[in-house]
């Protein structure tokens, strides 16, 4: 409780709560959209509940809403641990949890309505777009504020991620959002042309190396020698990381444009840095994975840490995967197949949020000084995102390269072996397998839904009962 | 040779002011990079950057919920 009088805590315990909410909820309209691709009855002829609407909200329910609660929860606890100091401004504090509560908000109720830019990740349409600046900018700002007030004079690698995804972040959304808007409601970007392409994967990739990479990575850093109570393998290792990962990022976009109207050498250029990223990438990951040394025994009894370390293992799995689909020949085969889906969710299932995961239970147990309430669920939880994420980019590995063999397959007169629809029916069986490793992951989601909510009512009912008591023997 | 050639040339007189900028701002950022990892990867600066390993365990000396 001390802690708690020292540190702005209680806007820790609110996005952390936020973000598994949004973790059920993101997880749970994947699952759907899911099944709709796998058995299209689904759709019920019903627009606002179709593949093509509900897909972006999916996409920014699991990105934004609980990506973004994780990340405002874990910098906002992190920066105040290791700076010694309380946040700069509580009152902005709250403002960024009410107003990325809002554009969530928004974003659940304009896109199922089709109102959208059409550009991925960047959907939201303008007048969204400048409340996720606002607020962005609000989340910034105190994060920077309260490291200038820091008690510490080093500051921790951690938060060197953290502002590097604020800079970035801000710099992308701002470039990337630029439009004309007709009216409330429907704008046009800026861009046209392949200049559009270009801008928005510019941001796209992005989206991915500074939200979904470097500020999980401050997690990370963070998370892994707390929870395994050993310093990191390798400071020195951590900075390199850190420099090399903000250099190589922003260089990467071109590659989701291959043999398009984009300059070839643009494309090149971007495979060539994106294969030279493997270097940090697993740098960093060997850096996590490291920090067990001597201690691998940890892994058998913390069922915190094994979400950590799995999430290690997927980020250097999924970081391979990444640049070897960017060089141009893979990329003829692996572009617009349901392997690239099978990649993005290696990261983001395995990588983004099972690391969330992780901090979102270690943090639990600090802030209400409490212990989990069922350690058996969390294990169960474990091997349920475990496996569904497995099952999950399993089934679309095996799908998209079946699918690129076929686009590309030709008989001996040079026609094409196969028709598109073709293509598609044999997909089927790999996408009810998809949607049944989706659901595997969301319930293991529910399931850690339910335990927090448990844990956290058993310890706010202690803590009542505990000032009863002292109340009373004051009388 | 004359492949690399003509795949390297560049038009330097066709260069606009952005492409300059983007240019110059490039190689700047990459040189500051070597000269960080040469500061870093010194073995002199070893021991000051690596006393910062323990920062995430000392802290919890100054944070009472532990």
């Amino acid at each position: 409780m001390q802690a708690e009088q020292q540190y702005s805590f209680q806007i820790v315990k609110w996005f952390a709560y936020m973000a598994v909410v949004y973790l059920v909820v993101g997880t749970g309209i994947g699952v759907y959209i899911a099944s709709e691709l796998a058995w299209p009855v689904l759709n019920f002829d019903n627009p606002y509940i179709s593949f093509g609407r509900l897909r972006p909200l999916h996409t920014n329910a699991v990105i934004f809403a609980f990506g973004g609660s994780t990340l405002m929860a874990t910098a906002y606890y992190i920066v105040q641990r290791t700076s010694g100091v309380r946040l700069w401004s509580d009152k902005l504090a709250w403002f960024t949890f009410w107003g990325w509560n809002l554009v969530i908000v928004g974003a659940i109720i304009t896109l199922p309505l089709g109102l959208t830019q059409s550009k991925e990740y960047a959907e939201l349409e303008w007048p969204i777009d400048i409340l996720i600046a606002v607020v962005w900018l609000a989340y910034s700002f105190n994060f920077i504020m309260t490291l200038s007030i820091r008690k510490v004079s080093h500051i921790y690698v951690a938060n060197w991620f953290f502002l590097a995804m604020m800079i970035m972040i801000t710099y992308l959304h701002v470039v990337n959002s630029l439009s004309i808007p007709v009216s409330l409601w429907k704008s046009y970007s800026i861009f046209a042309g392949v200049q559009d392409a270009m801008i928005q994967w510019w941001w796209g990739h992005n989206a991915v190396g500074f939200f979904l990479t470097a500020g999980f990575l401050g997690i990370m850093y963070y998370f892994v020698p707390k929870q395994a109570n050993r310093p990191i393998y390798s400071y020195r290792l951590s900075v390199i990381h850190f420099w090399a990962l903000t250099f190589g990022y922003v260089w990467l976009g071109a590659h989701h444009l291959q043999y398009t109207a984009l300059p070839d050498w643009t494309g090149s250029l971007g495979a060539a840095i994106s294969l030279a990223m493997i270097i940090p990438s697993w740098g960093g990951a060997i850096n996590g994975m490291f920090t067990l040394s001597g201690a691998w025994d940890k892994l058998r009894t913390d069922y915190i840490l094994r979400f950590l370390i799995v999430s290690l293992a997927f980020y250097a799995m999924s970081t391979f995967e990444g640049p070897v689909m960017a060089a141009k020949t893979v990329n003829a085969l692996s572009h617009y197949t349901d392997w690239t889906i099978g990649h993005v969710h290696a990261g983001a299932l395995g990588w983004v949020a099972m690391v969330s995961i992780g901090a979102i239970y270690h943090m639990v147990e600090r802030l209400w000084g409490t212990t989990i309430w069922s350690v058996k669920l969390v294990n169960l939880h474990f091997w349920m995102a475990t496996i569904g994420t497995a099952v999950y980019i399993t089934a679309m590995w095996v799908s998209g390269i079946m699918q690129g063999l076929m686009w590309r397959a030709y008989d001996d007169y040079g026609n094409l072996a196969y028709t598109f629809v073709e293509s598609v029916a044999q997909m089927h069986p790999f996408y009810a397998m998809r949607a049944a490793g989706g659901l595997i992951f969301f319930l293991g989601g529910c399931i850690m839904l339910f335990n927090i909510t448990v844990t956290i009512r058993k310890a706010v009912a202690n803590e009542s009962a505990k000032q009863a008591a002292l109340v009373n023997a004051n009388i | 040779m004359t492949k690399l050639r003509e795949y390297f040339y560049t038009d330097w007189s066709a260069m606009t002011g952005a492409d300059w900028f983007g240019l110059l701002l490039t190689v700047g950022v990459f040189i500051v990079m070597v000269v960080a990892y040469y500061w870093v990867l010194n073995p002199k600066n070893k021991e000051s950057l690596e006393s910062h390993r323990n920062m995430v365990l000392d802290e919890d000396k100054r944070n009472a919920e532990k």
